[in-house]
């Protein structure tokens, strides 16, 4: 048993005091494993600290009424100018082990070979985790912190471990921490939620998880700092760094995938279009959002979102077949509509995805609305943005652009450059911030510049 | 045992002093194992360098005093003079070398609950003591084979003032360790405070041949004392010696106390990586 008593961490930092743990109380008894969720930084990685005794409270008790593990796969735990063997050694003496079994199991199982010999230092970071999780079996725990074990290693590794701690060791007490919800999900019993220094606990993942999206939607977008995306390909270079680092946008796509591994494809697509609204230049899921489309028999919606992944610069050759596939099934001949490959150079010259079709089309076609028909259409079409543009100017639809304000709802980013690629990012922000909200949008684009350097939309503009 | 077996936590009887210790020791001794491996190796001559380093320090020191006939008056030779005054500024001068800083680079240590961090300077503190002590000890019966000097007059005296430096170098060397933590100033500033306490330790002089009126401060150092003691038990009559054990052993209870204080208060607060 682990009784955690009104338990209060406070760091001193320059920037005044952080209070990381406000009140947290629980207790964990044998077999019970209790799996903490919440936002990064929220605090569980000192919550777990603070249970091993390795950090103290500021206030409140921490009792353990039963042997309790240093945080598992915890590669620090070991020197790393010292060898294998002797970190091995190291850990024998300190809890009293016999050191030729240890040896013996920690080689069987990390799989290192003559590495042992080695200083730890020099292994990658897979053979760390592998190492680390290896010593931290040898001593037979009451409990084990679990923190973060699925961030290294490959699938056999992830298999042999979850074997050796929920299979041989499932009587145990555990506390895990993972980036993963549905990895607590899969191996905890009981749940717990630590969101502003508070801890909330739940029998149940489901209700454990609902309050964790609250918790997550109630955080602030992450700020964008719009000079680091001077153009186009800048975009879709940082989208990838900033949809992984913007918790809603994980959060999302993890869902997706959940509902992917269980067949609902449906549900699954929502989840992954959500996400890619956040971020509509990440391209791995819109490659994703593809395939369960296609599961679905959305040939059309499968074909624009492979053909906007290879836009933005997923590699085609992992593409090809998929998209031969949706565009014979569309009723199309795959041979007569190639990939576009991704290209580098100004916004014009590159390939359009669908996030640059709906934002085209906010601006030049608005009150139209775009389907999955006539956006796969014109991907199909048109090999760069500026003959893509062109071809909606020249377009009957074109008309309504001086008279119809267009709906809410289109991605400023993506506008500014786009249309206002020739100008430096604050200028083509200010002038996005510029086009009216309830009036016709294209009139003022227009007098600003819009696709100043885009001739074929230039030349459709001539009258 | 399983949850519904054991619903009340009962708690474990405290556990025995005997067995406490067995822990503790089990901790050091794993502990100084470690860092002689981590800090020499398995290459050359490996771990023994651990006394070969300050033996090469004092015979060098040695060496130059007696090349520059230094005067330090007495009529001591010279050889003997070094080699009890420099072994003995070793003793009270590495252990705090070593005990500062020495928390930040085994952070990853207090994630093994048997481990705290007064063991991680009394191991330094324990390698420190053993690789003076056996180079003192080398270099008296290599001296006394090769009939450069006389063997002590009094053993027990000699080694009693040995452990008196030991305690004193030992409970300044945690004291700093731990504050060191919380400050980096203790670093920039041991150094400097370290070579200028160095002259005026004993090591270089007796104290009887200085004035009477700068023997009364200079029996203000603590090292002074066990510097003193080691020496009369070395050359016995034919040095005055000058100690106050009545000012060096409650000098050196209260800075034990002040080490025990100030590594609990850094315990407190430390966060391990």
């Amino acid at each position: 048993m682990i009784r955690l008593s009104d338990v209060r961490k406070v760091y001193h930092t320059r920037s005044g005091d952080n209070v990381v743990l406000d009140g947290v109380g629980f207790s964990l008894a044998m077999g019970e494993r209790l799996g903490v969720l919440g936002r990064n930084g929220a605090g569980k990685s000192t919550m777990v600290r603070l249970i091993s005794g390795a950090e103290r409270p500021t206030a409140g008790r921490v009792e353990r009424y039963m042997s309790v593990s240093w945080p598992l796969a915890f590669g620090g735990a070991f020197q790393p100018t010292l060898s294998g063997i002797d970190n091995i050694r190291f850990i024998s003496r300190i809890y009293a082990q016999d050191f030729q079994r240890n040896l013996a199991f920690v080689a069987e199982f990390s799989e290192l070979g003559r590495y042992l010999h080695e200083p730890v230092r020099n292994y990658s970071s897979g053979m760390r985790a592998r190492l680390a999780f290896a010593i931290s079996m040898i001593i037979e725990f009451d409990c084990f912190l679990i923190d973060e074990i699925g961030a290294v290693g490959d699938a056999r590794f992830h298999d042999r471990c979850n074997h050796e701690l929920f299979g041989k060791r499932g009587d145990r007490a555990m506390v895990l921490i993972s980036h993963d919800p549905g990895y607590l999900r899969d191996h905890c019993n009981r749940f717990a939620l630590l969101h502003g220094g508070r801890l909330a606990l739940f029998d149940d993942f489901d209700e454990a998880y609902d309050r964790f999206r609250e918790a997550i939607g109630l955080v602030a977008a992450p700020s964008i700092d719009a000079a680091a995306a001077v153009d186009r390909a800048a975009l879709i270079e940082v989208a990838q760094h900033r949809a992984l680092g913007d918790e809603r946008f994980r959060l999302l796509v993890r869902e997706g995938d959940w509902r992917r591994d269980a067949r609902d494809w449906a549900a699954a697509e929502e989840r992954y279009a959500a996400a890619l609204a956040l971020h509509p230049y990440q391209r791995s899921y819109w490659v994703q959002l593809a395939h369960v489309a296609k599961e679905r028999g959305a040939f059309a919606r499968a074909e624009a979102a492979y053909r906007t992944a290879c836009a933005l610069g997923e590699p085609a050759a992992d593409v090809v077949e998929h998209l031969r596939f949706v565009v014979a099934q569309g009723g199309a001949d795959p041979a007569a509509w190639p990939i576009h490959p991704y290209r580098k150079g100004a916004a014009g010259t590159q390939v359009s995805g669908r996030p640059d079709v709906e934002a085209l089309a906010w601006l030049l076609w608005p009150g139209a609305g775009i389907d999955d028909a006539e956006a796969t259409d014109l991907l199909r079409r048109h090999g760069d943005g500026d003959r893509l543009a062109a071809a909606m100017i020249a377009d009957p639809r074109f008309a309504a652009a001086a008279e119809v304000a267009p709906a809410a709802g289109v991605d400023g980013e993506i506008l500014r450059v786009l249309a206002f690629a020739h100008r430096t990012p604050a200028d083509g922000a200010a002038a996005v911030a510029q086009l009216p909200p309830d009036a016709p949008a294209w009139p003022v684009a227009a007098a600003a510049g819009a696709f100043r350097d885009w001739p074929h939309v230039q030349q459709a503009l001539t009258p | 045992m399983t949850a519904a077996q054991a619903p009340v936590p009962v708690r474990p009887p405290p556990p025995r002093l005997r067995d406490s210790l067995r822990v503790q020791g089990r901790v050091l001794v794993a502990l100084l194992l470690r860092e002689m491996l981590t800090r020499y190796g398995r290459h050359n001559i490996g771990f023994l360098w651990l006394f070969v380093e300050p033996m090469l320090f004092t015979l060098g020191v040695a060496a130059l005093w007696t090349a520059a006939k230094a005067y330090h008056g007495s009529n001591l030779p010279i050889v003997a003079f070094a080699l009890t005054g420099y072994s003995s500024v070793l003793l009270w001068r590495n252990m705090p070398g070593r005990c500062i800083g020495a928390l930040w680079s085994n952070l990853s240590l207090l994630y093994h609950r048997n481990i705290r961090v007064l063991d991680i300077y009394v191991a330094r503190v324990l390698l420190e003591f053993g690789g003076a002590t056996m180079s003192f000890a080398g270099l008296s019966v290599l001296f006394i084979v090769l009939g450069m000097i006389d063997p002590p007059k009094n053993i027990l005296e000699v080694v009693g003032g040995w452990l008196l430096i030991a305690w004193f170098g030992g409970a300044l060397a945690i004291t700093l360790g731990a504050l060191s933590h919380q400050s980096e100033l203790v670093d920039k500033l041991w150094h400097p405070a370290s070579y200028l306490i160095f002259p005026l330790s004993g090591s270089a002089f007796l104290v009887d041949a200085l004035p009477a009126a700068a023997q009364k401060y200079v029996l203000y150092i603590p090292m002074v004392h066990g510097t003193e003691i080691v020496r009369e038990g070395y050359f016995g009559s034919r040095v005055h010696a000058h100690y106050d054990l009545g000012y060096i052993l409650p000098f050196c209870l209260v800075l034990t106390f002040v080490a025990l204080f100030t590594t609990q208060w850094v315990a407190r607060r430390v966060v391990p990586e």
